[in-house]
């Protein structure tokens, strides 16, 4: 019987390597992974080290890279090719895998390495036509030798690096969902661009307004979702003159056209009314105002947080140029940053550049569509979705002229903000011409070069906000926005009528803009961009009034800044909702009606400053009665009895608190009596106050904003201890510092413009992507509490400079 | 005592020029293969072999470099310590060569009979 001791032994052996070889849904491979030679152990600190030379196949002569002490690099080529091949491949040196998995996520590739659970993702990624707008993008670029050539160095670089690499110094995210990096193309980078545009611009409320129009009527919808959203103080100063220097070719021919049906009202939850928190915030202060007597710029992008950091820090020289800013993993150039002659920075400028117009198709073949009278034909792109352990999948995508119908009827749309049966007008499916526009930007010396270099950014429209070292300002709400009739867009459009068609654009020169305002100081926060007097409609859903006002009213106060005054500002948390809705929401609690918590929490509100303290008690309270305030108000009208409409948003809402108090939407239509505001408000609170404590105990430590609600950085593949802890933030949805549970402030920059350009930064994160480095989270504590770091701008490679930790030749190689 | 060093020795080479993990359970079991003579110390020798080129080797990187990517995994796996993962490193490492070294024995042990008969 021995051989039967030796064949168990033998098959138990061979069964425990196959499952320490094999990645099982979420576990990693073990053996693999726990290998000290190869595994994840080699994923250690060593990578920290700044070598003295590198081999980089492909330079034409040496670059010279300086490292700071927060491990940015500073690169000094002698020509353009040098300088993007080096970047690229310094940047994949620190973030191969994030690039390469974002450009995954983006052309709907999860499936090939993590499987089936990333299909509904890659399908719908695919449907929308991500893939269809990168080929576009590179379409459109193939006469563009500039582009081309700074794009295939850049690849070059990345390769370069991907090809040095062995397997056992590959990083851990690759170990650990078992796969290996494939080469880095210029698709690769069109993906990246488009998952930022998606990321900027696919939100939109086209399908949820249409329902709600559909039930409700126009005027109702008009109402509760205006144009111009209440207490909007514009991007461009109000009063500010339209002078184009000809008759404008405006659209205002009646009222919007007629919209198509939605048809297929189906129950979905609408979106988070509070997801609004997003947002970014830019601006700049002329000489007037500071005590320099030169320009400050300043910007603050927000996103969702992730690590490894959305943004490389990053300085790059070459004859005619040398810039320092923060740069996109996966993509050449600087994205926000200044140089020695101008700053500029970017803030989401929310123009409606995405449509969904119905399509009435000739039959089930789904081969013709209902236009201009007649028939069109329909194509199919086909999209292969490999899946890791599976046979692939192949989703047929209808295109229209219009573009894709991402889903049929009656099929799944996966995210509820896409109609069924509608084709997808985005202006990201265009060609594009973003990357000239920070090609340019990096080496702009003039406010001719800026306006120059921005002509060219269409898509996503941004808010650039502009200062330079001669003393000029200048904020362009900048963007390729189709000429449209007064809300058309707005709901569902007919797919029939060419009068919907995009057939042409607001001219460059003539989108909202200003420069040198007497007010001494532009600014931004994704607010509207302009007052009634302005004759194009570009969109109505722009973000809310409370951050643009802040940054206002504070910039009015203000003379002789200084730069420290401005970080500051960065990390402002007054919240202007609670300093106008709580005075009023208070008048309505009476303090003898409550329990002894409930009035020692009111005793606190009404003695708040409104600013979201980290350490306070004051805006856990007020953020959580809002909330209950807001629910209290809105869910019986449109979310209850098995209907689901989107709700108003918060500046709505607080326009009828202050002004409307009368309102019959304050009436909780479940019950038979009518309520009043402040029957709701009271309710409200006791609700606040009694969830917060059956959730966080007693009034005591854990009932602070920090820890309460606190901010964290996760990792991008949510992978658990690879993100912070919970930090204890300052700031909250509509403050300066906007920060969410999951989002807030990517990157804070201020630019000190003059003869010497002088410039602060931060990033909740570090420059390494490798979570075993002393350079992955080390921002993270100066992000979390409101300072930054001086940044080391550097005019030559040999400039010393205290904070320099070492240098690297890089060399031809081979 | 010498087989177990040489084994020791070429497992370690092995691991160190290839990136395949599965080397600590081929080596392992050539040991019980060629060198063991009792069940007992093939599975005890196994069992050296990899607690201490698996462990030694987690024990290296984690006095140099790799504390802060050991504590990073340590709480992937929900563990509150790095020095856990040392640990975890050289059991699983002694787990696979000790059973891959049996085996190996018991292998052996089936050829001489085949070999008798």
């Amino acid at each position: 019987m021995r051989w039967v001791k030796a064949a168990v032994s033998f098959v138990l052996l061979a069964a425990l390597v196959w499952a320490l070889q094999t990645p099982h849904g979420a576990v990693p491979p073990l053996g693999k992974l726990a290998n000290p030679f190869a595994g994840f152990w080699r994923n250690n600190a060593s990578t920290d080290r700044v070598p003295e030379r590198l081999d980089l196949a492909g330079l034409q002569e040496n670059v010279r890279v300086v490292w700071d002490d927060l491990r940015i690099p500073h690169i000094f080529a002698r020509n353009d090719h040098d300088l993007f091949l080096a970047q690229g491949y310094l940047m994949a040196r620190d973030r191969l895998w994030q690039m390469e998995f974002i450009a995954r996520f983006a052309g709907g590739r999860l499936s090939e390495i993590v499987g089936p659970r990333a299909l509904d993702q890659d399908r719908f990624q695919r449907r929308i036509g991500m893939t269809y707008a990168a080929e576009n993008f590179l379409k459109g670029i193939e006469g563009d030798d500039e582009s081309r050539s700074i794009l295939q160095a850049y690849a070059d670089g990345v390769n370069a690096y991907r090809q040095s690499l062995k397997p056992s110094h590959f990083p851990v995210e690759f170990k650990i969902l078992d796969y290996a990096p494939e080469p880095w193309t210029m698709m690769n980078t069109a993906l990246l661009l488009k998952y930022m545009a998606w990321d900027l611009t696919g939100g939109n409320q086209d399908f949820a307004l249409t329902r709600f129009q559909e039930a409700l009527g126009e005027a109702v919808a008009d109402e509760l979702f205006p144009y111009v959203a209440p207490f909007q103080d514009p991007v461009i100063p109000p009063g500010t003159k339209w002078d184009f220097g000809r008759a404008v070719d405006e659209r205002k021919g009646g009222p919007p056209t007629a919209s198509g049906s939605s048809d297929t009202p189906r129950s979905r939850p609408p979106a988070d009314p509070f997801d609004d928190v997003i947002g970014s915030n830019n601006w700049a202060l002329a000489g007037t105002k500071t005590k320099s007597g030169f320009p400050l710029l300043c910007n603050d992008p927000h996103l969702a947080l992730n690590l490894p950091s959305i943004w490389y820090a990053v300085q790059l020289s070459a004859p005619g140029l040398n810039a320092y800013g923060v740069a996109l993993p996966g993509a050449p150039g600087i994205i926000t940053g200044f140089n020695e002659h101008v700053a500029w920075g970017t803030t989401n400028a929310g123009a409606d550049v995405l449509d969904w117009s119905k399509i009435r198709f000739r039959d089930a073949s789904l081969g013709e569509y209902a236009y201009d009278g007649g028939w069109r034909k329909t194509t199919i792109r086909k999209e292969e979705i490999k899946i890791r352990g599976r046979a692939p999948v192949v989703e047929d995508v209808i295109y229209t002229h219009h573009g894709p119908v991402p889903f049929p009827e009656g099929g799944t749309a996966i995210n509820p903000d896409v109609p069924p049966g509608c084709a997808l007008r985005w202006a990201a499916h265009d060609p594009s011409g973003v990357l000239n526009t920070f090609f340019s930007l990096d080496r702009a010396a003039s406010y001719k070069d800026f306006r120059e270099a921005i002509r060219t950014f269409d898509c996503p429209g941004q808010n650039f906000v502009y200062a330079d070292g001669r003393g000029g300002i200048a904020i362009w709400h900048n963007g390729k926005y189709p000429l449209r009739n007064k809300g058309q867009g707005r709901t569902i459009l007919d797919g029939s009528l060419p009068a919907d068609d995009w057939t042409a654009w607001v001219p460059m020169d003539e989108v909202p803009h200003v420069e040198n305002p007497p007010r001494g100081f532009v600014s931004s926060a994704n607010q509207s961009p302009v007052d009634a007097t302005y004759p194009y409609y570009l969109g109505w859903d722009f973000g809310s009034f409370e951050r643009g006002a802040r940054i206002n009213e504070i910039l009015e106060a203000t003379s002789n800044a200084a730069p420290e005054d401005m970080v500051k500002m960065q990390t402002d948390a007054l919240s202007p909702r609670a300093r106008m809705a709580l005075p009023k929401l208070l008048g309505m609690v009476p303090r003898d009606r409550l329990g002894a918590t409930a009035a020692q929490v009111r005793d606190r509100l009404a003695g708040w400053d409104f600013v979201f303290h980290a350490d306070g008690l004051e805006p856990t309270v007020f953020d959580r009665f809002w909330r209950e305030f807001y629910a209290a108000v809105w869910n019986d009208d449109f979310r209850s009895g098995g209907s689901s409409l989107p709700t108003p948003r918060s500046d709505v809402t607080l326009d009828l608190l202050l002004n409307k108090p009368g309102s019959l939407y304050f009436d909780d239509k479940t019950t038979p009596a009518v309520e009043t505001a402040a029957e709701i408000a009271a309710r409200a609170f006791s609700a606040a106050v009694a969830g917060l404590e059956k959730e966080l105990g007693p009034i005591g430590e854990k009932w602070a904003w920090g820890k309460a609600r606190g901010t964290e950085v996760r990792h991008l593949a949510r992978i658990p201890g690879f993100g912070t802890p919970l930090l204890a933030v300052t700031g909250g949805g509509g403050t300066i510092n906007n920060t969410s549970r999951t989002s807030g402030p990517s990157w804070r920059m201020v630019v000190s413009l003059g003869p010497e350009v002088e410039a602060w930064g931060v990033f909740p994160g570090g420059e390494s992507g490798n979570p075993g480095s002393r350079y992955y989270d080390n921002m993270v504590p100066a992000w979390a509490a409101g300072t930054s770091y001086k940044i080391v701008f550097l005019r030559t490679p040999d400039e010393a400079n205290p904070r320099l930790i070492g240098k690297t030749e890089m060399g031809g190689g081979r | 005592m010498i087989a177990i060093l040489f084994c020791a020795c070429v497992l370690l080479i092995l691991q160190v020029l290839t990136p395949f993990w599965w080397w600590i359970a081929v080596v392992p079991f050539l040991f019980g293969l060629l060198f063991a003579k009792k069940s007992g110390k093939a599975f005890g020798g196994g069992l050296l072999i990899g607690a201490v080129v698996w462990g030694g080797a987690g024990l290296y990187f984690f006095l140099t470099s790799g504390r802060l990517i050991a504590g990073r995994i340590a709480a992937m796996f929900s563990l509150g310590s790095g020095w856990l993962m040392v640990l975890l490193t050289g059991a699983l490492g002694a787990l696979v060569a000790a059973l891959a070294a049996f085996s190996g024995y018991l292998v052996r042990g089936q050829t001489y009979t085949s070999d008798k008969t």
